[in-house]
């Protein structure tokens, strides 16, 4: 019986982490419904398992209640990652950008979209003077002025890798690390450390929750 | 704070994603188990030391599954008696030689047609190497002790003594001449035997998580790649990363095109052929199939042989 009953535990936490929105934060879009799909099969075979042992003693193993301790951890603890940590330890890096970031007017390109477009078109001029309207979390690496960034997720967030924007910060803004903004602005063309990069300028800092699905593709 | 919060969100994406493919691994295992009873197809399969491992390794393309799955998969091919090549080709082949990782390396690396070909040819390389190495140790030193009991059951008694098939009999037993009727276990039977078969995985993945999910928010990935140029340096750290991430390898091809363009062809194809075989996940999970001595030859050797392959790519692309 125990056995069914640890089987019902992992599935009701894999089905719990699927339905209570956290597996937004944890993993890419495309990994959702089979993760459902295991969740569900999992209660089904607890049931069925139970079914057939209701009478039956059976021998537990250890390594068993340690993982079901950790399930039951999960379905207690939910995942705040820091997304800047995450990201200050991991350099960026982007696929080639999708078609899409071209012919997108520059007030609806994402964040991610920007930085994508910027990469494959490295000449900044291009940009100058572009409005823009993105979300993000503010991101620092060591002494490196604070960015605003998002994390990008091919599998779950083990290989989240960061794509960021430098920021030309108003005089009275003090950009918390981690805290997520909107920002509406344009870009400008400043020379840093020697480049000539697009920087964002904003016009208004909106401080914001953390979307419901941080993650970008 | 901030950093163990990171580390305790990146075990639940490791584990989230590692479950599915871990059932879909224990379900196939029972389903041949049930489909297709003990014996029946087993004994048809190769023995020879080349062909094999050949047979196994072609056997991922009909289990698309990364890593975790096969393990499973290729612990019921042990359990039954399949010759210990085709185990291990399969083991250390099939999580790159199957339809999706084969896809995705396609859609993430269109234009680089050597990786194409160079990705499942390194694997089955060192498949074959991890194979012809395994099987020259006797099977108590190499098959978990569990498992190697399990195997003897399956095994013709002209092929192992009844000592060592630990039936309690010591000589003078004559094998019965009639072959033995296989029968169909009975769904309840595998059932029973897939979930406990599942609940002793799952709880070695969740250990393997718990360590990958640690030691890659401790470790910045920056270090790693910082040393992308380097041709021998660069191959090391892609290594060292792949053990470390711990990603499944339907997916590892897109993580990598992320820093493909930073790093060398050498080193790429290391990260590409590395994890699939040798990974912190998969640290636990192997110690229901070998026993520590073989799984380290198994690191090593693993180790050894893509950074041979990496440095030899790196001359020939560099």
């Amino acid at each position: 019986m125990i056995r069914a009953l640890l089987l019902v535990l992992w599935g009701w936490m894999v089905v719990w982490s699927v339905h209570s929105g956290r597996l937004d934060l944890l993993l890419a879009g495309g990994f959702h419904k089979l993760v459902s799909a295991s969740g569900v099969a999992l209660l089904i075979a607890g049931v069925m398992v139970g079914m057939k042992s209701r009478k039956r003693q059976e021998s537990v193993s250890w390594p068993w209640l340690a993982s079901a301790g950790m399930a039951v951890l999960v379905l207690l603890v939910p995942p705040h990652p820091s997304f800047s940590d995450l990201a200050a330890s991991r350099p960026q890096g982007l696929p080639e950008p999708p078609d899409l970031a071209f012919v997108l007017p520059p007030q609806q390109r994402t964040l991610t979209e920007w930085v994508r477009l910027l990469r494959s078109q490295p000449d900044p001029d291009l940009v100058d003077g572009n409005p823009l309207n993105i979300s993000g979390f503010v991101l620092k690496r060591g002494d490196e002025p604070a960015q605003i960034a998002r994390l990008t997720v091919r599998c779950c967030l083990a290989d989240a890798t960061p794509a960021g924007l430098p920021v030309s910060w108003p005089v009275d803004a003090k950009p918390k690390v981690n805290q997520w903004l909107k920002i509406e602005g344009h870009m400008k063309v400043e020379t840093r450390q020697g480049q000539r990069v697009a920087v964002v300028v904003p016009e208004t800092i909106t401080p914001i929750q953390r979307p419901e699905r941080p993650l970008e593709p | 704070m901030d950093r163990l919060a990171t580390a305790w969100a990146i075990f639940q994406g490791l584990l989230l994603e590692a479950i599915p493919f871990l059932l879909l691994g224990v379900t196939i295992a029972g389903l041949a188990r049930w489909l297709v009873p003990q014996g029946a197809w087993i004994g048809r399969l190769p023995r020879h030391p080349l062909l094999a491992p050949i047979t196994g390794a072609l056997m991922g393309f009909a289990l698309p599954a990364c890593e975790c799955g096969n393990v499973p998969v290729a612990r019921r091919l042990l359990a039954s008696g399949a010759p210990l090549g085709t185990a291990f080709g399969f083991l250390f082949a099939a999580p790159v030689l199957n339809p999706i990782v084969l896809a995705s390396t396609w859609a993430a690396f269109p234009d680089q047609s050597w990786l194409l070909i160079a990705r499942p040819l390194g694997a089955f390389l060192i498949a074959l190497l991890l194979s012809a190495l395994l099987v020259q140790l006797p099977e108590a030193q190499l098959i978990e002790s569990s498992l190697l009991a399990e195997r003897r059951l399956s095994q013709p008694l002209s092929s192992i003594g009844l000592l060592e098939r630990g039936g309690g009999l010591i000589g003078g037993a004559i094998p019965d001449p009639q072959p033995r009727r296989i029968e169909r276990p009975q769904l309840s039977e595998v059932l029973e035997q897939s979930s406990r078969e599942f609940l002793d995985l799952l709880a070695l993945l969740v250990l393997g998580c718990v360590i990958a999910a640690l030691v890659q928010t401790w470790l910045p990935r920056s270090w790693l790649l910082a040393v992308g140029s380097a041709p021998t340096l660069s191959i090391l750290a892609l290594m060292l990363l792949a053990i470390v991430v711990s990603v499944c390898s339907s997916v590892d091809a897109f993580l990598a095109l992320g820093f493909a363009a930073q790093v060398t062809p050498g080193a790429l194809l290391a990260f590409l052929l590395l994890g699939p075989v040798v990974d912190l996940k998969l640290a636990g999970l192997f110690t229901v199939l070998l026993r520590p001595k073989a799984i380290g030859i198994t690191a090593i050797v693993a180790c050894l042989g893509v950074l041979l392959i990496g440095q030899w790519v790196n001359l020939w692309q560099l």
